[in-house]
């Protein structure tokens, strides 16, 4: 049992790490919450199925498919969103949340309202002590932790990582220093929005594909950059790790219903009594 | 003559910083005070205190002789003390006129529901720091610097202040705009109404003062006549630097 | 004044309008003029609070929600009459009101959107857990009491209701009470700088809120005679609510009933067109663009459009 929960924590709270890295970088950047991060998911989602199984392509153009499309999205909300709104959080958050809407109402449009369910990336069954995992899911938790940590290298290692470091820390500052924020804005919206579709498509592999999945992708999001107070990667792998142990936790020892009450709560606890997020306010 | 603004032993610190070390000042009713000292003084920490947006940590205030410590902003703003910001803080969207208007409501639903606003007296209030009357519908987002330091202290008053503290009151006025502001102080101070004023505009401050006090680090370390006080070793240590 | 037997001549023609109407269309239009009400009462509701203090409320849904519920479960399981049920239903949303408010007390801006949003998608997860022989689990309840039969005096009772709440909200905010909360909206400081206590007035804006929430969520419950958790405590209908007020124009009390009977008739008209939940897609885009380059919403285009064909002329 014990061992049971702590292998499902783990891999559940990996997917959980990518699924919020977009969300919180976005936030670290801009101090913006972007409503419309779940979409990403869903769009990847929705490509990754329509190339493998309506138009029967290899997977591996769905997943490619999957990230330009979320950077591509990634773009054009900054572009057609963010930036005519001259960062006014609020209206951002209005208007995000009413794209996510409109893309929903799109889905349903294109693939009908009924669930579908993706072939999965990989397919086959492990045991590991006794525990039957996908080998889908395996290979998407180990992906998601490469993928931050090379992003956690590129951050703190390459020249454009470090502008984003200096923009996040102060926008005004970085542009007296000769960095051109709307690039470097460019840059983490696009790979916010690939990351989330990327995110998608495993994701996908654990639920099914929903016009309404966009809705606990974004929750969960939202919980780690609450939770967390962060826009660093490895606070959002931390606080990730607390929300995803959590729910396995509740899932086996007390109802699989409560799952998402639990998430919520957090939320709510954590803006009423520390508003500031676990680990106080940080750079990337 | 009445104290009309105490102020005894008063502490804050921020973290590790002390901010405000055990300081005292009394004004009388109807002075006018001058508050200087070089920058991160404690000047802005002081008013903050005063007026209860901050929690001091130790030390008492009063008013009139009344313990104000206990009392919320909004109470002791009713209790006649008042402030105004180094950044005009105006209700952009509202008129002049709605601004004072602001000012001078009774601090209860059912005062701001049933009872009649009284629109001469807005009108005179205005006029009282003389704002034009052909500003008065003009949406506050719209006026001038000095207008709206103007309207400011016009909302102050609405609210029936009788101490008034100034905070960096010339910060961004334009030479005519400071002697408009100065003129209305003056009208102000001849009607018996309390100053606390910070600026580092010393030529502009000195004529509207009786006298000034110089802190730094939160301390008194002179207080006299503007002129004195200049002279004082430890005052001009403190703004050349030791 | 003259002004004013002009405009009392004007209120007459619209009563009489709004009175003899069911005789002149057919039930169709009735049945989407109820809804236009009652999702105008609902955008009234949010704007008492967030289109006049700022604090944007993502989960108006929360409140409708809790009255719907209140009354539904007190007339369903305990038999309540409705008489009683629905002003007891008013006063636990207002308690509902007092738990936004909480964190309304703390934070700010983006931060309080989002707890509302979670207390929301909170509430939709706990009716389906906690005690479901009581709320009706997943699927909700149905054949709950109505209060009308037929279009009609449905029509009647959405309109009275809403035109009833409508009045009030605007009488209300024409007072300095409306001021204050405008003020609160642009610089919460700078109200307590003027002496006012913001905790004070806003407790007020949110019980309003509720209070108006309450009432129409309960009406609405006993409209329709059901209650389904994902069609109550959903990002679709809080779109809906947020739209209409926004597209309307908010801060003000004719915005959210004109953008309410807009958004409604655009879904009713689309429906030929886009049968199903695809009119979203449509509806959506109207109000992101809307709220991108018009955010001060239809009211005022129409006062543009006034302007231009009859010049500056303010009567008052």
């Amino acid at each position: 049992m014990l061992l049971q929960i702590l292998i499902q924590g783990f891999l559940l709270s990996g997917l959980y790490a990518l699924i919020a890295v977009g969300f919180t970088l976005i936030f670290g950047i801009g101090r913006i919450l972007n409503l419309a991060h779940g979409s990403y998911l869903m769009a990847g989602g929705y490509a990754f199925f329509w190339i493998g199984q309506i138009i029967g392509l290899p997977k591996i153009i769905g997943v490619a498919l999957a990230v330009f499309l979320g950077a591509g999205m990634g773009i054009a909300i900054y572009r057609l969103i963010v930036r005519p709104l001259k960062g006014d959080r609020i209206a951002v958050e209005i208007a995000t949340l009413i794209l996510a809407v409109i893309l929903q109402a799109a889905i349903v449009l294109i693939f009908g309202s009924s669930s579908k369910i993706p072939h999965p990336l990989v397919p086959g069954v492990v045991r590991i002590a006794d525990t039957p995992i996908a080998w889908s899911i395996l290979v998407a938790t180990c992906a998601s932790w490469i993928i931050l940590l090379s992003l956690y290298a590129f951050i703190r290692l390459s020249h454009t990582g470090r502008a984003m470091q200096a923009v996040s820390m102060d926008p005004k500052g970085a542009a007296i220093c000769g960095i051109d924020s709307n690039r470097i804005d460019i840059i983490v919206w696009s790979i916010s929005g690939g990351l989330g579709a990327l995110a998608g498509v495993f994701f996908a592999g654990y639920t099914q594909l929903s016009p309404s999945m966009w809705v606990t992708p974004l929750i969960i999001s939202v919980a780690v950059v609450i939770v967390g107070g962060i826009g660093s990667i490895m606070g959002t792998l931390a606080v990730a790790h607390i929300i995803g142990f959590m729910e396995v936790i509740v899932t086996t020892l007390i109802a699989p219903e409560l799952r998402g009450v639990f998430t919520m709560g957090l939320i709510i606890v954590a803006l009423l009594f520390r508003p500031r997020g676990l680990f106080g306010r940080e750079e990337i | 003559m009445t104290i009309a603004l105490g102020i005894s032993d008063l502490g804050k610190r921020f973290g590790g910083l002390v901010a405000i070390d055990g300081l005292s000042l009394a004004i009388d009713d109807g002075e006018s005070v001058g508050l200087i000292g070089p920058n991160g003084a404690g000047k802005t920490t002081i008013i903050g205190l005063i007026m209860g947006e901050l929690r001091p940590d130790s030390g008492r205030i009063d008013l009139f002789g009344k313990d104000i410590s206990p009392l919320g902003v909004a109470e002791r703003i009713r209790c006649g003390i008042s402030r105004t910001w180094q950044i005009p803080r105006p209700f952009a969207n509202l008129s002049v006129i709605e601004n004072i208007r602001i000012g001078s409501m009774p601090d209860s639903l059912r005062g701001m529901i049933f009872d009649r606003s009284d629109p001469i007296r807005e009108r005179e209030l205005a006029m009282s720091v003389g704002l034009a009357k052909n500003d008065l519908e003009r949406k506050a987002s719209d006026l001038a610097m000095g207008d709206l330091r103007k309207l400011e202290m016009a909302r102050t008053l609405a609210a029936g202040a009788r101490i008034l503290l100034l905070d960096e009151v010339f910060a961004g006025l334009t030479v005519g705009e400071i002697d408009h502001i100065a003129a209305v102080i003056q009208n102000l101070r001849s009607r018996g109404i309390t100053f606390l004023i910070v600026s580092h505009d010393l030529p502009a401050l000195a004529p509207l003062i009786d006298r000034a006090v110089a802190i730094d680090r939160g301390r008194v370390i002179a207080e006299g006549p503007l002129d004195d006080i200049l002279d004082h070793p430890d005052v001009r240590d403190s703004y050349l630097g030791r | 004044m003259d002004i004013g037997r002009h405009h009392l001549a004007l209120w007459a023609i619209a009563a009489a309008g709004l009175f003899v109407l069911p005789s002149l269309v057919g039930s169709g239009i009735l049945r989407t003029l109820i809804l236009a009400n009652y999702l105008a009462i609902f955008a009234i509701s949010w704007d008492v609070l967030s289109g006049r203090t700022g604090y944007i409320s993502f989960g108006q849904p929360f409140l409708i929600g809790i009255g719907a519920y209140t009354t539904a479960i007190l007339t369903k399981r305990f038999d309540v009459p409705m008489e009683i049920s629905i002003p007891a239903a008013v006063l636990v949303t207002m308690v509902g009101g007092l738990i936004v408010l909480l964190p309304a007390l703390r934070l700010r801006g983006s931060y309080f959107a989002l707890v509302t949003l979670a207390l929301m998608e909170l509430c939709y997860q706990l009716v389906q857990v906690i005690r479901p022989d009581i709320t009706g689990g997943t699927r909700g309840m149905s054949g709950l009491p109505t209060l009308t039969r037929g279009a009609s005096n449905g029509y009647y009772l959405s309109t009275g209701l809403m035109l009833t709440i409508a009045l009030t909200a605007w009488m209300l905010m024409r007072t300095r009470l409306g001021l204050a909360l405008s003020a609160i909206g642009m610089d919460e400081g700078a109200v307590q700088g003027a002496g006012l206590s913001p905790t004070r007035l806003k407790s007020f804006a949110f019980l309003a809120s509720a209070f108006i929430a309450g009432l129409g969520g309960a009406f609405y419950t006993h409209y329709l005679g059901s209650i389904a958790p994902r069609a109550l405590f959903d990002i679709t209908f809080l779109f809906t609510i947020l739209a209409a007020a926004l597209i309307g124009g908010s801060g003000t009390v004719i915005g959210p009933i004109l953008g309410a009977f807009f958004l409604t008739f655009l879904l009713e008209w689309l429906r030929p067109l886009l049968p199903g939940a695809e009119r979203y897609f449509v509806y959506g885009l109207v109000a992101l663009l809307l709220y991108m380059y018009q955010p001060a919403g239809i009211l005022a285009i129409i006062e543009r459009v006034r302007v231009r064909l009859f010049g500056d002329s303010r009567s008052g």
